[in-house]
């Protein structure tokens, strides 16, 4: 017996490295629809014209809730990055490497690079978004235990 | 009306990698921080402000400043709860306390802050550092660990004010020799130039003692309206001055700048402002030093130096005994460790020992002191302004 055994077979949602996207549960889920998609996205005031990120639902400008989503650049340069190589926290491989990355004059998105080595990477590098599946949640709903996949976002070089 | 604040009171558990419990440590701490001023007691505290970030991921324990009363024999009629802040939890508990006390809401308070983050198995508390950051956007990107975050920084002030390597690392040989002074940090060992110049890569630039530990530990503070104070104290007087508390944004893609840190200058510049003094007014100063890099930062954007000239103020030993300004005189987070909740009250401790003429090695005639955190993603940054004399 190893862990905590009435947890076994359990999901929790403490535990999840990564965010809650199904639409019970997170009101920004078209964010993750569109991930799906290929298509990096943010919500932008109708009222103001402010464009946030991460996506909202109340406008931190002027606090409309008239909201529409926008495409964001899927393509940026690397501006500074970092290498971790060793103490790598669980859920990443090594290296596990960050860039800030100027997503062409739009904003500086500190991303994860993926598919790339320790040495790799050069200043002014371009990269693409990169969406990669995780780890489904078994969401209880009325009619019992639905898995709902998921994706998340990482950036990637253009080879 | 409005009345002073005095802290009259302080002490720390053993901080390092502690066998012991959360609630244990809480016990130890309080138990110092009475033991440090005999003249008060539990019975004369009439509230209790909590300060811990990890209580719920690694003590499974909300509810936490009953729980802790229970234990210090302590029993709140003014205020009775928990505060947060990740890395500042300790000085936003003070802040808080201050704010009671000089409204007339509470007379003496007692802070009590700390951590347990020594898990049966040490993934844990990496793994909860995912909370510690905007979870969803940051956390999911593998930034919960802040060694990439300050790399990032280190990378860029050095590219941009040619800081080096070498004023990385005089931060810690400094910050390491004056661990000597706090007895009950988790580091002791002094350590040399070439030792943190060789040690191994954390995240490049950041090399091993760039970066403080993980560590266990609580601490407490007694703050008391300026009435009290004086039948609960035969030690000089050290008053709250100017409090500051500031943030601009939370996830790393709203940074307003990355190597001057914004929120840090208009925190200060209220603190100042509260305490009519200057940055060349502070007798000595405890920063947040999580990282070396941090720590050189701050003597810019605190204004001890110009902008870009932190290495400088470091290699010029402006910083250390006998220069401008001691910061970290107690050896800071990088020789004390960095009990997330506990380390503004560690801060407190050392900076009215200072005023009160008292530190282990002290800085002759100090009469202002400084304490500064930072928290989050460098998304929060909080200054409070001590002073021997109330104005
Ligand atoms: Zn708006």
């Amino acid at each position: 017996m190893i862990g905590v055994p009435i947890l076994e077979g359990k999901y929790a949602a403490t535990m999840d490295l990564y965010p809650q996207q199904s639409k019970e549960f997170n009101r920004i889920y078209p964010f993750y629809e569109h991930l799906k998609q290929g298509r990096f996205t943010t919500t932008k005031c109708r009222a103001c014209g402010r464009k946030s990120f991460p996506p909202r639902v109340v406008c931190p400008n002027c606090l409309s809730e008239d909201l529409e989503w926008v495409d964001l650049p899927t393509r940026g340069k690397v501006l500074v990055f970092t290498e971790e190589v060793t103490g790598v926290p669980l859920g990443f491989e090594s290296p596990l490497i960050h860039a800030l990355v100027d997503l062409q004059g739009e904003m500086k998105l500190f991303v994860r690079i993926v598919n790339c080595q320790a040495g790799e990477l050069k200043e002014g590098d371009e990269v693409k978004l990169a969406v990669f599946p995780v780890a489904p949640v078994p969401q209880e709903g009325r009619g019992g235990v639905v898995m709902q996949e998921r994706v998340y976002y990482a950036f990637e070089p253009v080879k | 009306m409005e009345r002073n604040v005095c802290l009259i009171a302080g002490g720390m558990s053993e901080w390092g990698v502690r066998e012991a419990s959360l609630r244990d440590m809480f016990q130890e701490a309080g138990k110092a921080c009475f033991e440090d001023n005999p003249a008060v007691t539990n019975k004369d505290v009439d509230g209790l402000i909590v300060a811990s970030a990890y209580t719920e991921r690694c003590s499974f324990q909300t509810h936490l400043a009953p729980l802790v009363a229970e234990y210090l024999g302590i029993k709140p009629k003014s205020i009775c709860a928990r505060v947060e802040l990740l890395c500042a939890s300790g000085s936003s508990g003070i802040i808080l306390a201050y704010g009671l006390i000089k409204a007339g809401i509470a007379d003496v308070v007692m802070v009590a802050g700390g951590e347990k983050l020594y898990m049966p198995q040490k993934w844990e508390v990496f793994y909860s550092e995912l909370a510690s950051v905007d979870h969803d956007w940051d956390g999911a990107q593998g930034l919960g660990l802040p060694p990439p975050a300050f790399a990032m920084v280190a990378k860029q002030h050095m590219k941009l004010y040619g800081t080096t390597e070498e004023q990385l690392a005089l931060v810690s040989v400094k910050n390491r020799r004056n661990g000597l002074n706090n007895p009950r940090g988790h580091f002791r060992q002094p350590i040399d130039l070439q030792t943190a110049m060789t040690a191994r890569p954390i995240v490049p630039p950041l090399k091993l003692y760039d970066c403080c530990p993980v560590t266990d530990g609580c601490a407490a503070v007694i703050l008391a309206c300026e009435e009290k104070a004086k039948d609960l104290t035969d030690r000089p007087l050290v008053y709250i001055r100017g409090t500051g508390q500031a943030t601009l944004n939370n996830m790393s893609a709203n940074m307003p700048n990355w190597t001057t840190w914004e929120a840090l200058k208009v925190a200060a510049q209220k603190a100042y402002a509260d305490a009519g003094v200057k940055p060349g007014d502070i007798d000595v100063a405890q920063t947040h030093d999580c990282f070396t890099i941090s720590e050189i930062i701050e003597y810019e954007d605190l204004g001890f130096c110009e902008k870009g000239e932190g290495g400088l103020f470091i290699q010029e030993g402006k910083s250390d005994f006998g220069g401008q300004v001691p910061v970290n005189t107690d050896g800071g987070l990088l020789s004390c460790g960095h009990p997330f909740g506990g380390t503004g009250i560690r801060q407190a401790i050392e900076i009215m020992k200072q005023l009160q003429g008292r530190a282990v090695r002290q800085v002759e005639g100090a009469r202002i002191g400084l304490t500064h955190n930072l928290s989050g993603f460098i998304a929060a940054h909080t200054v409070i302004i001590y002073g021997r004399d109330k104005d």
